[in-house]
């Protein structure tokens, strides 16, 4: 790390305010942020430490029929919250409970997790440029080692999207609070991660000193219980090959409502309304489930090193839907 | 969904925003990032150079010298002179340097010294001494649940937080809780075998 300056800001306005422009960087829980400033990725000359508000923004509490849950909770906090012990929540507790290691997840944060930079190696990397990192032309992952990027989704950059956080939270339509030094807006989940996942875009859609500071998760459908799973290499300090997230209403033993997200497959979680169709109103079964998963990885293209990824990912997802429906 | 091929390869916004930073960059030439402490409405602003700041290390306050990018545990190494955490890694994917903060296992290692201040801080060395040792280190000496030892102090502190957490814990929630802590040697076995021993058993860190 290069020396930087300590910014502890007396509250959320001050700390967007200092945050603007290039030179700074917002910390909360700063495992992934010390990480990318020992690597020198970044070598901001103020660091913005949001953990000083943690009181305020750490809440993980019902408010009406909605459950709100403050940036700065850890994935330890979720991974134990007796609120999401209620099934329809249930894919959020799966998918924080899994996360890295329990050193970690004491001190992770929810925003963090969701906002968190690419594992690629390429980009990861301060010796190697890319066009991601903006110190090279090219992908390097298109035509070098690419067993763990995307089969789907890439445009220009192959980079998969590393969060299970965000997967689980598009399944049950959650949106995010931001706000800078004036102003407050929300964004659906999709709404926070680029449409066009370009390599020369963050990977993020928020602005210069905005700042996340609440998952908002609304009321789920009657009969909806929702499940994460997801294939890795280590069971302990490592992302996934391969995530999905589910959620369903079932009635009478007929499937009415469901949403699918798919995560570690594209630069973005993929959210997959076509595949989540063909469950509505069928029973669950073995079929249906195969048939689902082939529809959600319709049209991938695996890179030289990943075409494991496709048939895992299914498989992935077959695991998911059927978590989800024993709920 | 597909992999598209880039349609517009004629336009980068990166290297527009990179051309006009390097502008602004070139006309802040020899300005300094501020050495003092700045006491500023709305925040407070450590400069790059040394702090003094006080830690509470095994219950006793400790004065440490830091930077602001000094990381827990290297305050604790070379700061407090504890040097039974150990650096490995170096990025939280070891649990080498695994400290309790306030109750709660971290990795020293990705945690900024200036963000420990103000809570409970637990070393190995808070755990017991070489003639007192704690139950944790007595099991693991009678278990034979070391080989080289380096990883050893994370071990028994992320055990000792797993049995004061839980009781007495099952062998799947143990292997859970010490999924952080990385043996090259591979004697997990043994570790699993200390903590059982302990488990049920009170057992305290200062």
């Amino acid at each position: 790390m290069r020396p930087f300056q300590l910014v502890r800001p007396d509250n959320l306005a001050e700390a967007s305010r200092r945050a603007k422009g290039d030179k700074s960087l917002i910390k909360a829980g700063g495992i992934d942020v010390l990480d990318r400033l020992k690597e020198r990725l970044e070598n901001p000359e103020k660091l913005v430490n949001i953990l000083d508000l943690k009181t305020d923004l750490s809440d993980i509490a019902r408010d009406g029929a909605t459950l709100r849950i403050g940036a700065l909770s850890t994935l330890a906090q979720l991974a134990n919250a007796g609120e999401l012990e209620k099934s329809e929540w249930h894919a959020i507790r799966d998918a924080a409970g899994k996360t890295a290691t329990p050193q970690v997840r004491n001190r992770a944060t929810a925003g963090g997790n969701l906002l968190q930079l690419t594992r690629c190696w390429y980009r990861r990397s301060s010796s190697l440029g890319c066009a991601h990192g903006g110190d090279g032309p090219d992908c390097l992952a298109q035509t070098g080692e690419n067993r763990y990027h995307a089969v789907m989704g890439g445009i220009d950059c192959f980079r998969v999207h590393p969060s299970n956080l965000a997967p689980a939270l598009i399944a049950l339509d959650a949106s995010v609070r931001v706000r800078n030094d004036k102003d407050e807006r929300t964004l659906t989940m999709l709404e926070l991660y680029p449409e066009e996942p370009y390599a020369d875009e963050a990977e993020h859609t928020l602005v210069s000193g905005e700042i996340l500071t609440e998952i908002l998760v609304p009321a789920q459908p009657a009969g909806s219980r929702s499940a994460y799973r997801d294939s890795r290499e280590k069971e302990s300090f490592d992302w996934p090959t391969t995530s999905a997230a589910v959620r369903m209403s079932i009635d009478s033993g007929k499937i009415t409502d469901a949403r699918i997200c798919l995560g570690a497959v594209a630069p973005n979680p993929v959210f997959v309304p076509d595949a989540a169709a063909l469950l509505i109103g069928k029973a669950p079964s073995d079929e249906l489930f195969a048939k689902v998963a082939a529809k959600a990885y319709e049209g991938a293209e695996p890179l030289e090193k990943n075409q494991y990824k496709v048939r895992l990912g299914q498989a992935t997802l077959i695991d998911t839907l059927e978590a989800a429906a024993a709920r | 969904m597909t992999n598209k091929p880039p349609s517009r390869p004629e336009f980068s916004r990166r290297a527009f925003l990179k051309g006009a930073s390097a502008v602004a960059a070139g006309s802040a030439v020899g300005h300094e990032i501020a050495a003092a402490t700045q006491p500023e409405s709305g925040a407070t602003v450590f400069g790059t150079e040394l702090h003094t700041i006080e830690l509470t290390v095994n219950g006793k306050p400790k004065q440490v010298k830091v930077e602001t990018r000094t990381t827990l545990l290297d305050a604790l190494r070379e700061g407090a002179d504890l040097t039974g955490t150990k650096k490995v890694c170096d990025r939280g994917a070891c649990g080498g340097c695994t400290v309790m903060l306030d109750g709660e296992t971290v990795n020293s290692c990705m945690t900024l010294a200036f963000d420990a201040v103000g809570s409970k801080i637990t070393t190995i060395e808070g755990l017991g001494t070489p003639d007192n040792l704690h139950p944790m280190q007595k099991a693991f000496v009678e278990c034979d649940a070391l080989q080289c030892g380096f990883c050893t102090p994370g071990m028994i502190v992320s055990a000792t937080a797993c049995v004061q957490k839980r009781g007495k814990p099952s062998l799947d929630q143990i292997k859970a809780d010490m999924s952080g802590n990385i043996c090259r040697c591979g004697t997990y076995t043994r570790v699993f075998e200390a903590i059982q021993k302990v488990g049920g058993q009170k057992v305290e860190g200062r």
